[in-house]
């Protein structure tokens, strides 16, 4: 899942300022299971742009909003209020912002942060275990990306600043080469422990890159 | 053993004053009886590092140039990607410095800029992994006495020291962590023939530095090196 946190309403307002006429859109998917983008968070949106002055011509939660097939199929329900809008609000990550706005050629305005892939612990208690950096190590570290866990990112650690067992950073935390260490050990990976890491080739990694 | 202070180039002192009292401070310990003797000229005099201060490398050059002192230049991942990395290497080739020691670097967390972005663009396994290779034909693969600083607490930094080892690294810099130091590692270390400091934050000795020597003379260390707060310590003479 791809971890989102609610924007202050005033930024919302603030981006909206020229605006009257506003739709939201909300996220079935990640956004509404950290509780940024449900249908729940999508009303919620509504009473604010109501409570600032604006017309909510249409609310919708789409399926993926990231997804242009699924975007495509779901925009129909709301097509002729599309027309009327100025602007959206869409609750959702930057990824489906940007869906939206490229497909709906309207103005569209983020109603949240976004973060980092998550895991779901609890709803409300999220980490970060994968930092989709590209070329993925975890076949080599017993399961733990060092890349992500680690504050530095280091390939080849630990660096010299940890305490005993314990990260330099995050000092209640354990450094994650010690965890990487005793994974390797219990599934009897001794070699892997061994492995030199080149330095990583960010060429393969930049944003516009397409798969 | 050989005693080596370290400094980082300062922040908000005049460069001239700061010079003019830092050789004042290697003159003393040079003098003194205890210290001063240099049981190895290969090692380096001063460590000079490059932290948030002016450009260490103009201090380096300046020492080497103008003093006569053999400078070693200490710098970090955190700051600079490969390029820039390329860009200081290229400098100490011309300056004429050989010795230099890498360490990964304090997180911007735990320091006063909370908010920058940190760089490790490379680790300094990877760093060592492309100098011993030999970089871009502008710096042959034996241009520089590599030094890495490490952690020798855990199993984890054994495993990195083998790493180190098989790529070349030329010497070995133990961060002391208020504990003496793996002692594994340390026979690892010296069987492989490469030297081994530890580095020591002046803060860490207590009482006398002759005392704090007295603990860790067993080690077979090369030498020790002092990392002082600023040019006007007294680490190096207090009783």
């Amino acid at each position: 899942m791809f971890l989102t946190e609610k924007k202050d309403v005033k930024e919302i307002g603030e981006a909206l300022k020229k605006y009257k006429k506003i739709g939201v859109v909300g996220c079935a998917s990640c956004a509404s299971v950290c509780l940024t983008g449900g249908s729940r968070e999508v009303k919620e949106m509504k009473k604010h742009l109501e409570a600032l002055g604006k017309e909510v011509t249409f609310t919708i939660s789409i399926d993926e909003p990231c997804d242009k097939r699924v975007l495509k199929e779901d925009i129909r329900f709301v097509e002729d209020e599309l027309k009327e809008t100025e602007a959206v609000v869409v609750l959702s990550c930057g990824t489906g912002v940007q869906t939206i706005g490229d497909f709906i050629q309207k103005k569209v305005v983020s109603g949240t942060d976004s973060k980092y892939i998550a895991q779901t612990e609890h709803i409300g208690e999220y980490y970060a275990l994968c930092g989709g950096c590209d070329a993925c190590r975890l076949n080599f570290t017993g399961g733990v990306c060092t890349i992500t866990l680690c504050p530095k990112g280091l390939l080849n650690g630990p660096c010299e600043g940890h305490n005993g067992n314990n990260c330099e950073v995050f000092e209640d935390k354990e450094c994650v080469f010690v965890k990487s260490y005793d994974l390797l050990k219990k599934y009897s990976e001794e070699d892997n422990l061994n492995k030199i890491f080149e330095p990583r080739d960010y060429g393969h990694s930049t944003t516009r890159t397409k798969i | 053993m050989q005693i080596i202070p370290q400094i980082e180039t300062p922040v908000s002192k005049n460069y001239s004053i700061f010079e003019e009292n830092l050789i004042k401070l290697l003159n003393a310990v040079e003098k003194d009886p205890q210290y001063g003797a240099r049981t190895d000229n290969s090692l380096p005099q001063i460590i000079i590092e490059q932290n948030f201060g002016f450009n260490a490398l103009l201090l380096c050059r300046d020492l080497k140039e103008n003093h006569k002192i053999k400078t070693a230049y200490a710098f970090n991942m955190r700051d600079k990607n490969r390029i820039s990395l390329l860009s200081d290497l290229i400098t100490l080739k011309q300056l004429g410095l050989k010795d230099i020691i890498v360490f990964e670097g304090v997180h911007p967390l735990k320091t006063e800029f909370k908010s920058a972005k940190p760089v490790y663009d490379i680790d300094i396994l990877g760093l060592g992994l492309m100098l011993k290779r030999g970089l871009m034909n502008d710096i042959p693969s034996d241009l520089f006495n590599f030094g890495a600083v490490i952690g020798a607490s855990a199993a984890v930094d054994f495993l990195k020291v083998k790493k180190l080892v098989e790529i070349g690294t030329d010497s070995f810099f133990i961060n002391y962590a208020e504990v003496n130091p793996d002692e594994s590692i340390i026979k690892y270390i010296k069987s492989n023939n490469k030297k081994l400091f530890l580095i020591v934050k002046e803060l860490s000795i207590k009482g006398s530095l002759n005392d704090f020597i007295k603990t860790i003379d067993n080690l077979g260390l090369d030498g020790v090196i002092i990392k002082i707060m600023d040019e006007s310590s007294n680490v190096f003479t207090r009783k």
